[in-house]
């Protein structure tokens, strides 16, 4: 406790957190104003010009719940993003700035310290989770609002979403401390990271759709697999037909964050410190 | 103190047949010496010679290939809250550049489950209370470096080490950092410190070590490892008669050399018998003075070809 107290302080007594809050204001607008637009389309329930093999997962995304979802995990995309860089700053700062000898001198036990940095790192994740949260609500439900449709805040499936979508930040920030971990640079793992999330993302698509042409539709089910799928497929607040379950992207993002955290814990706890 | 057992007599340091291997080089090896309380110990050896690996090794910061460390009998992994034992000072740069000096002592405290106050109180003991507030990267190397010594002092240790702590620091900090150091071991506590500033070790350490190439070379009080030196004293005469002199002193058995000024440099006799050969010759003296061989000259001869390019 003591431990997770001054992995605590150290992010409050310096400006990447707030730094990041303020780059990621900008992209949440954004991606706000897309989540508009989409909702306005679908919320006009217009089928027309859809391929009829994907006319069902249209319609699925048309429920209200799924709009109000949508609306209220707006953000994600990048959030996760940030979260999981934090995640990665909370350990490769230590390196960069070399305080991770003072760290392991006044705590010898470094299991103890990264399991303090892994629930800092989450808290912290569950910081912006909570924060842009409550920025979607009134914005969502406004959005909602103009296209007719309630705020949905009485729907277990909404709330559902809402909090699988803190269960994203949470992980995602985990992932960030085991990445970090792995490779001490800084800026080599801000931009691996980066890389992977967005670059990883795109390309893991391409190559399962072409996977799925040759050896059939199956194979897009190992979409799930991709980190930043998983989690998107977490928060949709309706089962999506030919989807993979909801519970499956939690587990399969628990999973990576479990296994994420004990190499970080494994490796830390044998590497020279010089 | 939190540990009831623990006393000033077991502030001992202790390093016992400790090795360090890697891919290639030993870099420390074999390497056994004590370090007693109440002494300033200086730890010496030429740049490569495994100094911070080995006060790495007995922090455990680094994994001993073999062999033990141990502080007051325990491996520093086995304290219970280290830092109220031990302080250590291991690189001027180790605070994060945009926090500010008390926040980083705070964030210590922390961990280490201190008071707050005890940062506050740590930086008045070093002198940088006006600048608690500035960000570490405002700091001069002299202000890093007494940040450090705070942050070493939080937990008022029994055992403190420090790693070229004169690194970057002006006569003035130097002076405050021997006079703060003998303070602390005038209290009883045990101080180590690596350095390669031979003539400030002269004047700050009780005992030394040295080693090269990983290796112990001498250990013991600093007068005693300067007097082992088998070349022992010189006396330096200036004469307007050099030659009589010089036959006047081979004949006590006398080995006399003359440097670049004429002055002769006299070995193998003492000031005192210089002094009556040159009387009893008649001689004319300007000066006769004994020279002391200094720490330096100790250190270079005792690791000459031990340097750390292995």
């Amino acid at each position: 406790m003591k431990l997770v107290r001054s992995e605590l302080l150290k992010i409050r007594t310096t400006n990447t957190w707030w730094i990041f809050a303020l780059i990621m204001l900008p992209l949440w607008a954004l991606t706000l104003g897309i989540n508009w637009l989409q909702t306005d389309a679908l919320a006009a329930g217009n089928t027309e010009g859809v391929p009829p093999e994907q006319i069902d997962q249209v319609r699925a995304l048309m429920d209200q719940d799924a709009l109000a979802a949508n609306l209220y995990t707006n953000g994600q995309l990048f959030g996760l993003l940030i979260v999981m860089l934090l995640g990665v700053v909370v350990v490769t700062s230590e390196f960069f700035h070399q305080t991770v000898t003072t760290t392991f001198l006044t705590a010898p036990h470094r299991t103890a310290v990264m399991a303090a940095k892994l629930v800092a790192a989450a808290a912290l994740g569950l910081v912006f989770w909570l924060l842009f949260t409550l920025l979607n609500i009134p914005a969502g439900a406004a959005i909602l609002g103009s296209v007719d449709v309630g705020p949905q805040l009485g729907s277990g499936a909404v709330w559902r979403a809402i909090a699988l979508n803190g269960l994203a930040y949470l992980l995602w920030a985990i992932l960030g401390v085991g990445l970090g971990v792995l490779i001490r640079s800084q800026i080599g793992a801000t931009v691996t990271g980066i890389l992977l999330y967005l670059g990883g993302t795109i390309g893991a698509i391409t190559v399962l759709s072409l996977l799925a042409n040759r050896f059939g539709e199956w194979i897009n089910k190992l979409q799930l697999l991709v980190p930043s799928l998983a989690s998107s497929l977490m928060v949709s607040g309706v089962e999506i037909p030919g989807n993979p379950p909801r519970w499956a992207g939690a587990a399969v993002l628990i999973g990576y964050a479990a296994v994420a955290g004990a190499i970080g814990v494994l490796t830390i706890r044998r590497r020279d410190i010089s | 103190m939190s540990d009831g057992q623990w006393s000033p007599s077991t502030g001992q340091i202790v390093v016992s047949g400790l090795t360090k291997e890697y891919k290639n080089v030993r870099a420390v090896d074999n390497l056994s010496f004590t370090v007693e309380p109440g002494r300033v110990t200086g730890f010496l050896g030429p740049n490569g010679a495994g100094k911070t690996t080995t006060l790495r090794m007995l922090l455990n910061l680094v994994t001993p290939t073999s062999g033990t460390a141990t502080i007051g009998g325990r491996r520093y992994a086995d304290l219970t809250d280290p830092l109220r034992h031990v302080g250590a000072v291991l690189e001027a740069s180790s605070a994060h550049k945009g926090r500010t000096g008390i926040n980083h002592l705070r964030v210590i405290c922390a961990a280490a489950g201190l008071p707050k106050q005890r940062a506050d109180e740590a930086l008045a003991l070093v002198g940088l209370t006006p600048a608690a507030k500035r960000k570490f990267k405002g700091y001069s190397l002299g202000m890093k470096q007494r940040l450090g010594i705070a942050a070493a002092m939080l937990g008022d240790p029994r055992v403190l080490i420090l790693d070229e702590p004169a690194n970057g620091l002006d006569p003035e900090g130097i002076r405050w950092m021997r006079g703060f150091l003998k303070g602390l071991a005038h209290e009883g506590r045990t101080i180590l410190v690596s350095s390669h500033l031979l003539s400030e070790m002269q004047l700050l350490a009780d005992d030394v070590v040295i080693i090269a190439a990983g290796q112990l070379v001498r250990q013991g009080p600093v007068e005693q490892v300067i007097g082992s030196m088998a070349q022992g004293q010189r006396v330096r005469v200036r004469t307007p008669n050099a030659e009589e002199l010089t036959t006047a002193l081979k004949a006590q058995s006398a080995t006399v050399a003359v440097d670049e000024h004429g002055v002769l440099q006299v070995d193998g006799v003492d000031a005192p018998t210089v002094g009556r050969t040159a009387l009893a010759a008649g001689v004319e003296l300007h000066e006769l003075t004994t020279e002391r061989p200094d720490l330096e000259r100790v250190f270079l001869e005792l690791t000459a070809g031990k340097a750390g390019i292995r």
